[in-house]
């Protein structure tokens, strides 16, 4: 664990696509993130651990825009997500716990929404949808309705949606989390390979050890009022057994667990 | 561009979809009209007619005519009258079409405008608790133009059916949807296109369906009173002539309009809504 990995040392230069700075997050009374500080630098797959109630969405939201934070300061690619949210249009997308598709929209109705928004001419967008939708295996499901997919394509397809706009980031909030244990495999080893091979920069919010160990280049594993309790790499223990169980119980551990 | 590559329960997944989807039946709208409902509906009718029949028997023809009279009487004003039709429609078509565009503009102002929300929702609760009676005889007194009482008194009656379904669709649209397409960052102009409108489609097709028959009654109760063309005011001159059976003839040309107008509802709503799952209950 303590050999400099060149992919983590590459990694470590590169600039900051999110990033945290004492930020301190209340509601009412009870302080939920407090001084709270971290990167996650460019093509970085980055996984957020913790246990329920640890501010995980709460930071989350922060990064998304939808809420500011009461103290310290948070850029996303360079921007204040809340005072300039439109300023991060196409550069940010999220995949939710839930598709969250519309269901009066066909597969690639869906996937081509966010290009739509961006402006795409409707040819374009829907061509880029449907060449989105063949790469995470929904070739041919295309004109299908939400209701007419299973559990596992309609989270894929929410996935073509984030990754049709090409964004420089996705945050993926317990994506996979609602998914059986096999369609979650096969999703998390697809998303991995298309975040890797376009080298987008992704925080990944979890409560999943496995998806941690499975996808992330790094993880973080946050306490109660978001203090982080551990940061450590993870590329090398993707490849190394022994490793990766290592990893599993530092992590066990620091959930308390 | 690199395609990932095909395994696992990814592939599995989409080869049992494709299967599933492929053995679906495709139904057609006209499949969908359920054959018991037509026969129960048809045993009604002969039902009525036969009991109209027998009534004829036993009363004097300026109560109850006989139903060969009432036919005869609907093949003459058909031939005569259908001009009287073709207004009534027009008036009908008119102020439902103005009342669904003014309805639905005030209910998303409603949605979207936490400001001018209890202006527009007090005036809407004002609207609905004065009698349809009432605006009939305010219009009387304030236009001179028929049309214009008419149209006056469905918009009066109906936009307020609108609005309120309007608002109440906004209000169920789910956070999640909304917290889905903020994330890209769209205009107000997107999230309405994209969103908010798709959303409420079926609302203002159910309070359309809903309206139809009432905007019917009003628009034949508002003609008997405030105009001297239309259905309405043939009813009336049928009445004051003792004309019963033309009476009869145009009530049941008025339930056969309605059954049509919420066929051709029913027929819209299957077509535009066509994306959504019929659920069953056992």
């Amino acid at each position: 664990m303590n050999a400099i990995n060149p992919a983590e040392l590459a990694s470590a230069v590169r600039d900051p696509v999110i990033s945290l700075q004492g930020v301190r997050k209340q509601f009412g009374s009870h302080r939920v993130i407090d001084n709270l500080s971290f990167d996650v630098r460019e093509g970085e797959l980055v996984t957020l651990l913790g246990r329920t109630g640890a501010g995980k969405t709460t930071v989350l939201n922060l990064i998304m825009g939808t809420t500011r934070p009461d103290a310290g300061g948070v850029t996303v690619a360079g921007y204040d997500p809340f005072r300039q949210f439109k300023q991060l249009k196409g550069r940010l997308a999220v995949s939710f716990q839930t598709d969250r598709l519309l269901p009066w929209r066909t597969a690639v109705e869906n996937a081509e929404l966010g290009l739509l928004i961006l402006g795409e001419d409707r040819a374009t967008a829907r061509e880029k949808a449907s060449q989105w939708l063949a790469r995470v295996n929904l070739g041919g499901a295309e004109d299908k309705y939400p209701h007419e997919l299973s559990g596992g394509m309609r989270q894929r397809v929410s996935l073509a949606r984030a990754l049709a706009v090409d964004p420089k980031l996705i945050l993926l909030d317990e994506s996979f989390s609602q998914l059986d244990h096999i369609t979650s495999q096969g999703l998390r080893k697809d998303f991995c390979s298309v975040a890797r091979d376009f080298g987008k920069t992704c925080l990944m919010v979890t409560h999943r050890i496995e998806d941690a160990i499975e996808m992330a280049d790094r993880v973080i594993v946050l306490g109660q009022g978001a203090h982080i309790v551990l940061e450590m790499p993870l590329a090398a223990a993707r490849c190394d057994e022994g490793l990766r169980n290592d990893c599993r119980s530092r992590i066990e551990a620091a959930l308390g667990g | 561009m690199q395609a990932i590559e095909q395994q696992g329960s990814a592939g599995q997944d989409g080869q049992i979809a494709k299967a599933a989807f492929e053995a679906l039946p495709q139904r057609s709208i006209l499949q969908n009209v359920s054959v018991r409902e037509t026969a129960a509906t048809i045993v009604v009718v002969l039902l009525l007619i036969g009991a109209m029949e027998v009534a004829s028997w036993y009363v004097p023809d300026y109560i109850m005519p006989a139903p060969v009279a009432i036919s005869r009487a609907m093949a003459r004003l058909a031939a005569t009258d259908y001009t009287h039709v073709l207004v009534t429609l027009a008036r009908l078509a008119a102020a439902l079409s103005f009342s669904l565009v003014v309805g639905v503009l005030l209910g998303l102002i409603m949605g979207v405008s936490p400001l001018l929300r209890p202006f527009i929702r007090s005036l809407v609760i004002i609207d609905t608790g004065i009698p349809a009676l009432s605006w009939i005889l305010l219009a009387v007194f304030w236009f001179k133009n028929p049309e214009t009482r008419i149209f006056f008194i469905l918009v009066m009656i109906l936009v307020p059916f609108y609005t309120l379904s309007i608002y109440d669709g906004i209000r169920a649209l789910p956070k999640d949807l909304v917290d889905m397409i903020e994330s890209f960052r769209p205009s107000q102009l997107q999230t309405l296109r994209y969103l908010v409108i798709p959303h409420i489609v079926p609302y203002i097709l159910l309070t359309t369906k809903s309206v139809i028959g009432y905007a019917t009654r009003m628009v034949i109760f508002a003609e008997l009173v405030a105009s001297a063309v239309g259905v309405g005011s043939r009813m009336g001159l049928a009445q004051s002539t003792f004309h019963i059976d033309e009476v009869l003839a145009w009530t049941f040309f008025l339930v056969v309009l309605n059954i049509t107008l919420q066929l051709l509802v029913t027929g819209i709503e299957k077509l535009v809504l066509g994306w959504r799952p019929e659920a069953t209950v056992r």
